[in-house]
C-alpha cells in the first residue's frame, strides 16, 4: 500500500501488461510462424485497411481462425472469472469466496453432462446446457438461502450453496456412472480447456461478459460500502441485500457464460483479485477493474502454457491454473498480510 | 450550560412521537416522545440497558419501531434510504473499520447518499472529503490504511465519514467510550465545534454524566425504556433520581463556574 | 473411449501368459474333450482355475463378448453387459462393465466372468464366491489380442476354434495389406477420438493397425507415449501438420461428420478436407480389439484405394 498512488496508475499498468501479453501469446504457438507472418495476417484483417498479406492460407487459418480467437476467449473468460471472484468476495466479505461458491460449477457440470449423455442432443448444446445448469443452481441456492436464513445473511446463502453443489454433483456423478461410455467428453469439459475456441464462442459469451462486467463495475463503490458491514452500509443509503442480489446475479450470469465455453477453470477468481489487493489500495474501485484486466492477462498466459508446455499436445487449462493456484494459495495463507484480514 | 447553536430557520428539527421498540419478548423503548430543535445537542443518559442505543437505532432506522419519527415535518419511514442518509448521519458505538481500507476511501463512503446508484464521485466530492480530513487534522493520513491509525485518529475519521454525508442531524452512540480521558474531552469539543460550524442537530448517548452535562444543551434520562427526566443538566442530574436509576450512590457537586459534576460513591464505608 | 482409458493399464501389463493345463500333457493338442478341465489360465487379473467347462459365462467386456462368439463360445454365454451390442443375438442385460454391481452380477449364477475393467478388489471378491474372473484389459498390440483369444478358448473349452480364429484374422489382415496400394512414404492421418482433438499415436493398438497400411499419425509429434498414446492435440498444430487423411470415431458420441469437420473455422485449408479424405470409422469397432478390426482395416484400405486410384 503505497501512499499517494492514484487509482489510474494500477489501471494503466494492468492495461499495458495485458497488451504485451496479448501480443506475445498471439505471436507464439505450436505452429511456428514468424512474427512478420503473424503481424501480416493480423494487418490483413484490420477493417478499412486494404493490406494483402503474403501469408499463406494455412498461416491465415492458424492465426486468424484458431490462435487469435483462443487468445481473445481466454481473455474474456479470465476477465469474467476474476471479476466474478472479486465480486463474490465483496458481497460475502470472505477473501476465499470464489466465483463457483454458490454452485455455478456444479450446476454447469450437471448441465454439460446432461447435454453429453442425452442421445439426441447435439454437442453444440453443451455451452447452453452448462449455462442453464449454472444459473439454475445459483437460483436454487439463493431461494434456499433466502428462505432459511434469518436476515438473509451471507452465511446462510453460502451454506445453501454448499448443499446445492453437493446435490448437483451427486446427480451428475450418477448420470456419469450410467453413461460410462460417454465419460471422456465430460472429463474433458470438467478439466477446462480452450482447445476448440473459435470466434463463435467469443460471440456467444461476449454479450454476457460485457453486461455482467458493466454491472459489476457500476457496483464497485457499493462493494466498498459493504466492507463496513451491512448495518453501517444501510445508514449511508445502501441496500445490502439488493446490492448482493444484483451483484451475485451479474457475477453468476457472466461466470456461467464463461464456464459454458471453457469448462471448469479454478483459482483465477481467487488468485487474481488477491494479488490485486496486495498490490493496490484494496478499494473495489480499483480492485474490480484491475482484476478484470489482470484476469484476462493471467488466463491468456496460463492458456499459453496449456498450448506450449507439451506442444503439440495440450495440457488441460484447469490443470495449469491449479498448478499455479495451489502453491500460490499456500503462499497467501502463510503471508502476514492475509492474516490481518483482507476485507 | 451553553446556549443552543444559532440556527434560525435551518434544517434538522427532529421529532419523535410515541416511539416503541420491541425485541422478541422485551420492550426496549416504551412510548418515548422527544423534540430536538435545529442545532440543539441532546444527550441521552441512563444505565446500561435503559434504551439509549435502542432509541438511537430506531431513529437511525436500524431497528423496527412503532410510532413516528419526523425530520422537519417529514415522516422518515416514508423517505428512501438514500434521502434519509442525506438527513441523518449515524455513528455506531463500535464502527466496523476494514484494516486495509485507506482513510480517504473510508471518508468517501459518506458521499454515497449524494451519488446516484451508478454514480461516481466527482472532483468536488473528492475535494470535500479532503477538506474534511484537513478539518479533523487527518490530512496527512489520507492514504493511510485504517489498520495503521490510532484510536483517536480513527474516532475523528469516523466523524469525518459522518460529516461527509452533509446531513443536518448527527446521531452518536457512545462516541467516546473507547478513548482515554484526554481524547474523550477532545472528541466532544470537536463535535461541539463542528455542530456550531455546520449547524448540526446532535443526539448522542453519553456514558459520562459530567461530560454530558458540560456538552449537551439538554439531557434525557432513560430508565427501562421510558423517559424519567428531561431538561437542563441541573434539573436532570439530581442525587435521588440518579441513585435510583443507576443503582448506586452519587454525589452532585458544582464547579466554580456553575457546571454540574457527578461523582459516584462507594456503596459501603471504607473498611 | 473406454478402451482408450483402460489401454493405459494394458501397457503396464506388457504381456500375458497362458498356462497350459497341468493335468494334460504339454505335447497333446487341446481339444474340445472334457479332459482339458480343470484348466488354469493366467490373465491380467492373476492365475484363474476353471473346474469344468463353463456354461454360464457373463461377459462384462464388449470386446470379450465379440471374441467369445467368434470362437464358438456363444451358446455358453449367459449374460453380457449393456455395452456388448455385438453380435446382436448376445443376451444383453443392464449390467455395466464400468460400474460393476456384484450383486446384480451374481444373480446370473456365472461360472466364468470376463471383464476388461477391474475395479479394485473385484477379482478377490469374486474369488470368495468361487467365481473365476478373466481380466482382459484393452490390448496394446495385436499379439496381446491374439493371446486373449487363446486364453478365452482355453477357459471355455474352445481352444481349437480360438486357434483357428486367430489364424483367420492373421490371414485376413495380411490379405488386406497385400491388396492395398502402397501409400507414399510419410503419408499421415489425424485420428479424432472426440471433438476436443484427442487423438492416437502410431504406438497405440489402432496406430499399429493403421501402420500396417503405411500410415503414420500426426500425433506422434506430441510424443508417442504422451497420455498413454492418446494426446490432446493443439488445433493449430493439426492445421500446420496438414494430415493426408482424417479418421473420425466421434460421430456417434458427438455428431461429428466429415461435413462438420470441413466447416470448422480454419480447417478448410487442410488437404484432407479439400480432397474429401475424411473417413467415418465405426466407433464401436475402433474402441475394441475384437474380431471386427479387420472390417475397420478394410474400410481404411478402401479409402486408400479410392484416393490412390
Amino acid at each position: 500500500m503505497v501512499a499517494g498512488v492514484s487509482t489510474t496508475v494500477p489501471l494503466l499498468i494492468a492495461a499495458v501488461v495485458l497488451v504485451v501479453v496479448v501480443v506475445v501469446s498471439t505471436a507464439i504457438g505450436p505452429a511456428s510462424l514468424s512474427l512478420a507472418t503473424v503481424l501480416g495476417v493480423l494487418a490483413s484483417h484490420v477493417p478499412l485497411v486494404h493490406y494483402h498479406s503474403s501469408a499463406s492460407a494455412v498461416a491465415n487459418a492458424i492465426v486468424w481462425e484458431i490462435r487469435l480467437p483462443r487468445v481473445v476467449l481466454a481473455g474474456l473468460v479470465g476477465s469474467m472469472l476474476a471479476a466474478g471472484g472479486a465480486a463474490y468476495q465483496g458481497v460475502f466479505r470472505n477473501p476465499l469466496a470464489d466465483p463457483y461458491l454458490l454452485g455455478v460449477a456444479a450446476g454447469a457440470g450437471l448441465g454439460a453432462t446432461i447435454a453429453i449423455v442425452t442421445p439426441r442432443a447435439s454437442f453444440e448444446w453443451l455451452p447452453v446446457a452448462a449455462f442453464l445448469g449454472g444459473a439454475a443452481a445459483v437460483s436454487l441456492t439463493y431461494l434456499m438461502g433466502a428462505r432459511t436464513g434469518q436476515r438473509s445473511s451471507g452465511t446462510s446463502i453460502v451454506l445453501a450453496g454448499v448443499a446445492v453443489a453437493a446435490l448437483f454433483t451427486a446427480i451428475q456423478t450418477n448420470l456419469q456412472q450410467q453413461h460410462a461410455a460417454d465419460l471422456q467428453p465430460v472429463y474433458a469439459w470438467i478439466l477446462g480447456s480452450l482447445s476448440t475456441a473459435s470466434w463463435t464462442d467469443v460471440r456467444l459469451i461476449l454479450p454476457y461478459v460485457v453486461v455482467s462486467g458493466a454491472v459489476l463495475l457500476a457496483h464497485r463503490r457499493l462493494l466498498d460500502a459493504l466492507r463496513i458491514g451491512e448495518e453501517e452500509a444501510s445508514t449511508i443509503g445502501v441496500h445490502p441485500q439488493r446490492v448482493r442480489l444484483v451483484v451475485v446475479a451479474a457475477a453468476t450470469l457472466g461466470t456461467a457464460a464463461a464456464v459454458s465455453v471453457s469448462g471448469l477453470i479454478g483459482f483465477v477468481g481467487i488468485i487474481v483479485p488477491h494479488l490485486v489487493r496486495l498490490t493496490t489500495n484494496a478499494s473495489y474501485r480499483v480492485v474490480l477493474p484491475v482484476s478484470m484486466i489482470s484476469g484476462a492477462s493471467f488466463l491468456i498466459l496460463a492458456d499459453l502454457g496449456a498450448r506450449m508446455l507439451e506442444a503439440p499436445g495440450e495440457v488441460p487449462l484447469g490443470v495449469v491454473t491449479a498448478f499455479i493456484g495451489g502453491p500460490f494459495f499456500i503462499f497467501v495463507l502463510r503471508s502476514r498480510r492475509s492474516q490481518q484480514g483482507v476485507l | 450550560m451553553r446556549s443552543p447553536a444559532p440556527s434560525p430557520g435551518s434544517r434538522g428539527a427532529l421529532r419523535v412521537e410515541g416511539l416503541v421498540v420491541r425485541y422478541e419478548q422485551t420492550v426496549a423503548v416504551r412510548d418515548v416522545d422527544l423534540a430536538v430543535a435545529p442545532g440543539e445537542w441532546l444527550g441521552l443518559i441512563g444505565a446500561n440497558g435503559a434504551g439509549k442505543s435502542s432509541l438511537l437505532r430506531a431513529v437511525a432506522r436500524l431497528s423496527p419501531y412503532e410510532g413516528g419519527v419526523h425530520i422537519d415535518g417529514h415522516d422518515t419511514a416514508r423517505l428512501s434510504r438514500r434521502h434519509f442518509a442525506q438527513l441523518v448521519a449515524y455513528v455506531p458505538q463500535k464502527p466496523e473499520l476494514p484494516v486495509q481500507m485507506r482513510a480517504i476511501d473510508y471518508v468517501a463512503l459518506g458521499r454515497l447518499p449524494h451519488l446516484g446508484y451508478f454514480g461516481a464521485e466527482g472532483p468536488q466530492d473528492r475535494v470535500h472529503c479532503g477538506e474534511l480530513l484537513a478539518r479533523l487534522s487527518l490530512a496527512h493520513m489520507s492514504d493511510r490504511p485504517l489498520g495503521a491509525m490510532s484510536g483517536g485518529e480513527l474516532q475523528r475519521l469516523v466523524l469525518a465519514r459522518a460529516l461527509a454525508q452533509e446531513a443536518p442531524i448527527l446521531l452518536l452512540d457512545e462516541p467516546t467510550s473507547a478513548l482515554d480521558l484526554g481524547r474523550r474531552v477532545e472528541a466532544l469539543e470537536l463535535v461541539d465545534e463542528l455542530r456550531h460550524e455546520r449547524s448540526l442537530t446532535v443526539v448522542s448517548a453519553l456514558h459520562d454524566l459530567t461530560l454530558a452535562a458540560q456538552f449537551a444543551d439538554r439531557l434525557v434520562l432513560l430508565a427501562q425504556g421510558s423517559i424519567v427526566a428531561a431538561g437542563p443538566a441541573d434539573e436532570v442530574l439530581v442525587e435521588g433520581s440518579l441513585d435510583q436509576h443507576f443503582g448506586t450512590r452519587v454525589q452532585i457537586l458544582r464547579s466554580d463556574d456553575g457546571e454540574v459534576i457527578v461523582v459516584p460513591r462507594r456503596q459501603r464505608e471504607r473498611t | 473411449m473406454r478402451a482408450v482409458r483402460s489401454g493405459l493399464s494394458a501397457l503396464v501389463i506388457t504381456s500375458m501368459f497362458l498356462l497350459a493345463p497341468s493335468a494334460s500333457g504339454a505335447s497333446s493338442p487341446p481339444s474340445r474333450a472334457r479332459a482339458s478341465f480343470p484348466v488354469t489360465v493366467l490373465s491380467a487379473g492373476g492365475k484363474v482355475t476353471i473346474a469344468s467347462r463353463p456354461t454360464s459365462i457373463v461377459s462384462l467386456s464388449a470386446t470379450a463378448t465379440e471374441m467369445l462368439y467368434a470362437i464358438g463360445a456363444g451358446p455358453q454365454v449367459r449374460a453380457v453387459d449393456k455395452y456388448s451390442n455385438y453380435p446382436p443375438n448376445a443376451p444383453i442385460t443392464n449390467l455395466d462393465g464400468f460400474s460393476i454391481n456384484a450383486e446384480a452380477l451374481v444373480k446370473y449364477h456365472p461360472d466364468l466372468v470376463v471383464v476388461s475393467y477391474e475395479p479394485a478388489g473385484f477379482v478377490a471378491q469374486m474369488a470368495k464366491l468361487k467365481i473365476p474372473v478373466l481380466y482382459d484389459p484393452a490390448a496394446p498390440t495385436l499379439a496381446v489380442a491374439y493371446h486373449q483369444y487363446l486364453g478365452l478358448g482355453r477357459a471355455t473349452g474352445n481352444y481349437a476354434r480360438a486357434v483357428a480364429e486367430v489364424g483367420r484374422l492373421k490371414a485376413r489382415i495380411a490379405q488386406i495389406v497385400r491388396t492395398t496400394p502402397h501409400v507414399p512414404a510419410g503419408t499421415t492421418y489425424y485420428y479424432e477420438l472426440d471433438p476436443t482433438y484427442y487423438s492416437v499415436t502410431s504406438h497405440t493398438f489402432m496406430g499399429q493397425l493403421l501402420g500396417l497400411l503405411g500410415l503414420s499419425s500426426i500425433a506422434d509429434a506430441a510424443g508417442v507415449n504422451t497420455n498413454g498414446g492418446y494426446p490432446q492435440l493443439n488445433a493449430e498444430f493439426i492445421i500446420q501438420a496438414n494430415p493426408d487423411y482424417i479418421f473420425l470415431t466421434d460421430g456417434p458420441c458427438c455428431q461429428v461428420t466429415p461435413q462438420s469437420v470441413a466447416a470448422r473455422p480454419g480447417w478448410s485449408v487442410l488437404s484432407a478436407v479439400s480432397h474429401g479424405r475424411i473417413v467415418n470409422l465405426n466407433a464401436d469397432i475402433a474402441s475394441r480389439w475384437g474380431p471386427r478390426i479387420v472390417n475397420l482395416l478394410q474400410e481404411v484400405a478402401n479409402a486408400i484405394k479410392k484416393y490412390q486410384g
